[in-house]
């Protein structure tokens, strides 16, 4: 049994607080590919494409998803925050400014994805310990920072402000 | 349990060097804006999708690519016939760009297809038959190397690539000198670097067939040559420019089809291309794996300790096709001899052709194969000897001022400040005192290159330094940044030579048609090298605005200095109002009849030598040293070995920036803990069975021990401000470290990598049934 598209189905969802419409050319586009194909929303990456490496992290609804195995159709209605939704034209949020003034990166394809996942450990618990930082932050891969920077950056930006965001 | 690393790294008094700058493209990537090679948007970019052998070893009967073509969407299929039918390769030219009459992994690539969307393209591949004829596969070196094997290639019978051997010294006399003589066998693994980022190209020519490549290469120059030899164009109308390099290690340096097939798409289709590998492509043929080797080790010592001879075998599975294959054998086989002061080593190695994927450079090139075996080779003869092993590897360290075998000149070394270090960090002679069961204690040494004379007799780099009538400075320079932080310190490097704050420094990313010649991010030679280039090219800019200053002020060039971006008296900060901004200088000698910018030109060849053919020869200016050692706790009922503590202690030369350097310590240690624990390539009948980020196990923040790090007091006198290379060493002795400890702890010695619980397991077993 194949499901064949009449007409295109049409996504209307938020996209860090702004109204967006995509039509989508099939049913099984991605989230990840509507958000950097249609949206040009480049700054979420592609790690895995199996959902398990963590770098297409994005917020839906307030809860951490891996946007390369997110099908599309399914946030219909929803709210998506990404990373160029994080801080402002004139600064940076707490959790990106902790990863740069504490090395928490290198080469930085997994950084929007740590920075999210991170964000939204801070979002749901401000003062996290350091094992939850650890077990929170074990869905996103990185092969650059062997992870202490990473782990000092999100506990610097829970000291410095865990609730903003 | 804490996570936090323990780190000892002490800051200079200099105003830039040795601060704890953050990198400036920081905030960049934290805000998704910095722009890798898959963010590339181009008018009429089209996408692309490579056919790949499902087979070993094949021949191509018939290529058929009719209904690909018909597809709507398609712009563009490539063959063998698109090329221009040479092979490539960067030590030995044995690689074609698309497979023609046969293919030799599984992954290789066949053909290829540019359409405007990528399901379009791989819609197409799919499309594509081929008449496939399966030929009888080798699929290990054993295989490989049996008689009436399979050849991979015709011209390499018995599928030897390549063979060297030497002798220094007389290793048969150290050993009839030798009262402790131990020999063992050791099996490295098959590793993958894993970037997050896959190896990606976007191409596109001109009206006047000139190529340019957007790639996220770490060798943008030495991968022109090559790309532009395999494309059969001229070298000076292939353009590379560097984008964002999402992790190299190693992986990244010009080896794989990825650009080529993407610049033969482009030119058929006349627009540009971009391909970019995914997940699987990148395991199957992208980066080019640590090489597997076979390494026996006879070591033999005097009842005191001091060592008298080593001798090694090296069978190393080189895959498919060469690439750098030759190097990282030579380099395993050598290498380990600047570590110790052996009066006598012999060697014998043997490259290996398999139906495999190529194997190439991985940060450490060669050394985490030499050391997983030569380190425990020490462990074993410190325990025949009844010696504590850091006493024996501190009484046979290199020292400052030594000459190894291989006449490697040791300029600066603090290898023993390093062993120092690491055993006090780890706590080795109270808990080696106090012992606690299935507890154990482990250390293993390296030693690295900062840069290596491998591509001719030329290790050098040159940098551009224009001091803009604005006041800021652009550091020119194509050595790129590959997300090490290159680009941080050779900004540092150079605000503090000028005297410039850190902030009104700019780098160029690489790009072959703007900077001159540079080798690139490989052998950890861009701080020592490039650095030194920077350095001089910093200094020539700065004399260059003295000498405008000493005009405009109507004073003299030696009364001047240059602070805080301005140019003063030297002793009378408050001359000419607090001195003059360097940007008010810079104008004035633009602006005026005759006048001119300020550029500066810096130039430094690496002061090392070209090695023989029997690779004796001093193959780089400085070597950085490391020891790094771990403590283990095994349960005696699985074999499962946890990692408690890691202590590492380097000798990097001076630290220029201690947030970077720790972060390639510890990078490159969570690198070495997946080597020693759980990354390898698992097959079946040739054919991958765990190319995805689900079934091989990288790392994850939660495997992380405790981690100990410190950098030895130390100063090269030949580097930029007394530094030497840092990127590789310390994935190193990870491996080595942990099976000594697991020894420590529960007696039984693992030979093969990784080191599973199911392997301590049964060698427990077979410990217990031999009592």
């Amino acid at each position: 049994m194949t499901a064949s598209v009449a007409a295109p189905l049409i996504l209307s969802f938020v996209v860090n607080y702004e109204p967006r419409t995509v039509a989508l050319r099939s049913a099984d586009r991605t989230l990840l590919s509507v958000l950097r194909d249609d949206l040009g929303l480049t700054g979420t990456k592609e790690g895995c494409g199996i959902g398990v490496c963590g770098a297409c992290t994005v917020i839906v609804d307030g809860e951490m998803v891996s946007s390369c195995i997110q099908l599309a159709a399914l946030v219909d209605g929803s709210h998506v925050r990404t990373i160029e939704g994080l801080g402002s034209p004139d600064g940076l949020d707490p959790v990106q400014r902790a990863f740069v003034e504490h090395g928490g990166l290198q080469c930085g394809v997994c950084t929007p994805g740590q920075v999210m996942a991170a964000r939204a450990l801070l979002d749901a618990c401000p003062r996290p310990t350091i094992e939850q930082v650890r077990e929170w932050m074990t869905g996103n891969l990185c092969r650059c920072t062997g992870y202490y920077k990473i782990v000092e950056s999100v506990l610097a930006a829970a000291a410095r402000d865990g609730a903003s965001g | 349990m804490t996570l936090a690393s323990n780190r000892v790294t002490r800051e200079t008094e200099r105003s830039v060097i040795g601060k704890r700058i953050p990198r400036p493209d920081a905030p960049a990537k934290t805000r998704g804006t910095a722009q890798y090679v898959a963010d590339i948007q181009r008018t009429g970019l089209l996408h692309a999708s490579v056919l790949r052998s499902p087979y070993p070893h094949a021949r191509i009967r018939s290529l058929d690519i009719t209904a690909a073509l018909a597809l709507q969407g398609v712009k563009a299929v490539v063959t063998a016939d698109d090329t221009p039918g040479r092979s490539w390769g960067a030590f030995r030219k044995d690689q074609p760009v698309l497979a023609s009459d046969k293919v030799r992994y599984v992954g290789e690539e066949v053909a290829a297809v540019a359409a405007v969307d990528v399901e379009t393209a791989r819609e197409a591949v799919l499309l594509i038959e081929v008449d496939w004829e399966e030929l009888s596969a080798v699929l290990s070196i054993d295989e490989a190397l049996a008689d009436g094997a399979a050849l991979v290639h015709d011209d390499a019978p018995g599928n030897i690539t390549y063979h060297f051997g030497l002798e220094r010294g007389d290793v048969d006399a150290g050993f009839a000198r030798s009262d402790v003589v131990v020999e063992g066998t050791w099996e490295s693994a098959r590793q993958f670097h894993a970037a997050i980022e896959t190896i990606g190209s976007v191409a596109e020519w001109d009206l006047n067939d000139r190529l340019t490549i957007w790639t996220n290469t770490q060798t943008p120059f030495l991968s022109r040559g090559r790309y532009a030899w395999a494309l059969g164009v001229a070298e000076r109308d292939v353009r590379i420019i560097q984008t964002e390099v999402g992790g190299g290690f190693g992986g990244k340096s010009g080896d794989d089809n990825n650009p080529v097939v993407c610049a033969l798409l482009a030119r058929k289709a006349g627009r540009a291309v971009q391909l970019i590998n995914t997940r699987e492509e990148e395991f199957l043929a992208g980066s080019r794996p640590r090489m597997p080797m076979r390494y026996w080790v006879r070591l033999g010592v005097d009842r005191d300790g001091h060592v008298q001879a080593k001798d090694i075998k090296v069978l190393a599975d080189n895959g498919a096709y060469t690439g750098k294959s030759i190097a990282v054998m030579g380099a395993a086989s050598v290498r380990p001899d600047t570590l110790y002061r052996y009066p006598a080593v012999r060697a014998d190695s043997t490259l290996v052709y398999t139906n495999l994927v190529p194997t190439g450079a991985f940060r450490g090139f060669g050394s985490p194969s030499a050391d997983w075996a030569v380190e425990q080779a020490w462990d074993m003869a410190a325990d025949e000897l009844g010696m504590d092993v850091v006493e024996l590897l501190r009484m046979n360290a290199v020292e400052s001022g030594d000459v190894s075998l291989h006449n490697h000149r040791i300029t600066s070394c603090e290898l023993k400040q390093c062993i120092d270090k690491a055993a006090e960090l780890i706590g080795w002679h109270h808990k080696r005192a106090q012992r606690t069961p299935n507890r154990g204690l482990g250390i293993a040494c390296s030693v690295h290159v900062s840069g290596r004379r491998s591509f001719g007799d030329y290790d050098g780099s040159s940098a551009m330094l224009r001091l803009n009538e604005d006041g800021r400075a652009t550091i020119i320079s194509g050595e790129g940044e590959i997300g090490q932080g290159a680009g941080t310190v050779l900004r540092q490097i150079a605000a503090e030579e000028l005297g410039i704050p850190f902030e009104d420094v700019d780098v160029t990313p690489s790009d072959t048609q703007l900077a001159t010649h540079a080798l690139g991010a490989l052998a950890s030679r861009v701080t020592y090298v490039a650095g030194n280039a920077v350095l001089r090219a910093a200094r020539a800019a700065r004399q260059q605005l003295l000498e405008a200053a000493a005009v405009q002020l109507e004073t003299a060039v030696s009364d001047l200095e240059v602070r805080d971006g301005r140019v003063m008296v030297r002793g009378a900060p408050g001359a000419f109002g607090g001195g003059v901004l360097v940007g008010e200088v810079a104008r004035k000698r633009l602006y005026q009849r005759g006048g001119g910018p300020i550029l500066g030109v810096g130039e430094w060849d690496n002061p090392s030598d070209f090695p023989d053919e029997s690779r004796y020869g001093n193959e780089s200016g400085a070597y950085n040293f490391m020891a790094e050692a771990v403590e283990v706790e095994v349960d005696p009922e699985t074999g499962n070995v946890q990692v408690l503590e890691l202590a590492a202690a380097v000798d990097c030369g001076t630290v220029l920036n201690p947030t970077l350097a720790e972060g390639q310590v510890e990078g490159a240690v969570a690198q070495g803990l997946g080597l020693a624990q759980s990354e390898t390539f698992a097959w079946s009948d040739g054919r991958p069975q765990n190319p995805n980020f689900g079934d091989y196990k990288l790392p994850t923040v939660g495997d992380m021990p405790i981690i100990h790090l410190a950098f030895a007091e130390s100063y090269e006198p030949s580097g930029p401000f007394g530094a030497k290379g840092v990127g590789e060493i310390a994935v190193d002795g990870v491996p080595a470290a942990i099976a000594n400890a697991v020894h420590d702890a529960v007696g039984v010695r693992i030979t093969e990598l990784p080191i599973t619980a199911e392997k301590v397991y049964r060698a427990m077993r077979e410990r217990e049934a031999q009592r």
